[in-house]
């Protein structure tokens, strides 16, 4: 390939700015999806009777919770907009081929519960390029750190890494 | 938090309590709901057969949801410190995914005490989905 895009420029990008909320309905709804019946995720007695003073999520709804409460009314203004892994991938994909969820990991300070508002920050830490098979494999790889919006307190890191095939 | 394990719930080899379900589609479009994830690999069979997979495929996402669900079941939702996996193989309807949790070790860390965990779901017949580990606090 003689057009390979500079994986080093892609190092520091931002990939999340976001406020998000954390309801309740989600976090019930998410626990179902991964088979967690556990009643801590539906009543606010059993949480508490589990020492929690709100319903905890599930250890990956990070992983999700934009798409839940990423509410247009609780973005900051001096923002940008959320550029998204995507604009990091697109000139990859353009040249075909196939993504892939390669490594996920999560690094806790305490559950994300009901009724946090969080802060996401987000950027790509590494780059890098592999030759295998005769295929070339381009791994992509973002951490976003949520924090506490009205204390500023860390809650949970999150490294996704994402695998270009083409 | 939930109530914490103790080092002596925890020697080297110690397992979890195994959980097992066998994935249906209804499962996949759920999880497409519940995580905003709406990929059509994942839900349209159209789609995926046209892509050259032989049907839907679960989210990896859903393979690691399913994971910490076992994982909290043993050291209690809200002291899992880590997790971290790889994903090695795609999941498919009809398969009984199985979860697999094993101590591996305690540390001591910033004052606190952590269990390791080895983990990793599998098929029934012992093919390997998802790879990692984990560490949760446990008590004195």
């Amino acid at each position: 390939m003689t057009d390979q895009v500079n994986l080093e420029a892609l190092i520091g990008v931002v990939t999340t700015t976001s406020t998000v909320v954390v309801e309740r309905g989600p976090v019930a709804f998410f626990a179902s999806s991964v088979f967690d019946e556990s009643e801590v995720y539906t009543s606010e007695a059993a949480a508490n009777l589990q020492g929690f003073d709100a319903i905890p999520a599930p250890p990956t709804f990070p992983f999700v919770m934009e798409n839940w409460g990423r509410f247009s009314d609780v973005q900051e203004s001096d923002e940008p907009q959320n550029p998204g892994i995507m604009v990091a991938l697109a000139p990859l994909l353009a040249q075909g081929g196939l993504i892939l969820h390669g490594e996920q990991s999560f690094s806790y300070h305490r559950a994300v519960q009901v009724g946090d508002v969080l802060k996401g920050h987000g950027t790509i830490v590494d780059a890098y390029r592999k030759e295998s098979k005769g295929k070339t494999m381009t791994f992509v790889v973002t951490e976003t750190l949520w924090s506490d919006a009205e204390t500023g307190d860390p809650v949970v890191s999150a490294r996704f890494n994402v695998i270009h095939r083409s | 938090m939930a109530k914490k394990l103790t080092a002596s719930d925890v020697p080297i080899g110690a397992t979890a309590p195994e959980l097992r379900h066998v994935l249906t589609r209804t499962d996949l479009v759920r999880y497409a709901g519940a995580s905003g994830d709406f990929n059509p690999m994942h839900h349209d069979e159209v789609k995926a057969t046209g892509a050259g997979q032989p049907s839907v495929f679960g989210h990896g996402m859903l393979s690691m949801g399913f994971l910490a669900t076992a994982i909290t079941s043993y050291v209690g939702v809200g002291n899992v410190a880590e997790f971290s996996v790889r994903f090695a193989k795609q999941t498919w309807p009809g398969e009984e995914l199985v979860t697999q949790v094993t101590v591996t070790g305690t540390r001591e860390e910033n004052g606190t005490t952590l269990v390791d965990l080895d983990v990793r779901l599998t098929n029934a017949e012992g093919e390997e989905k998802v790879l990692g580990n984990a560490s949760a606090w446990i008590g004195e």
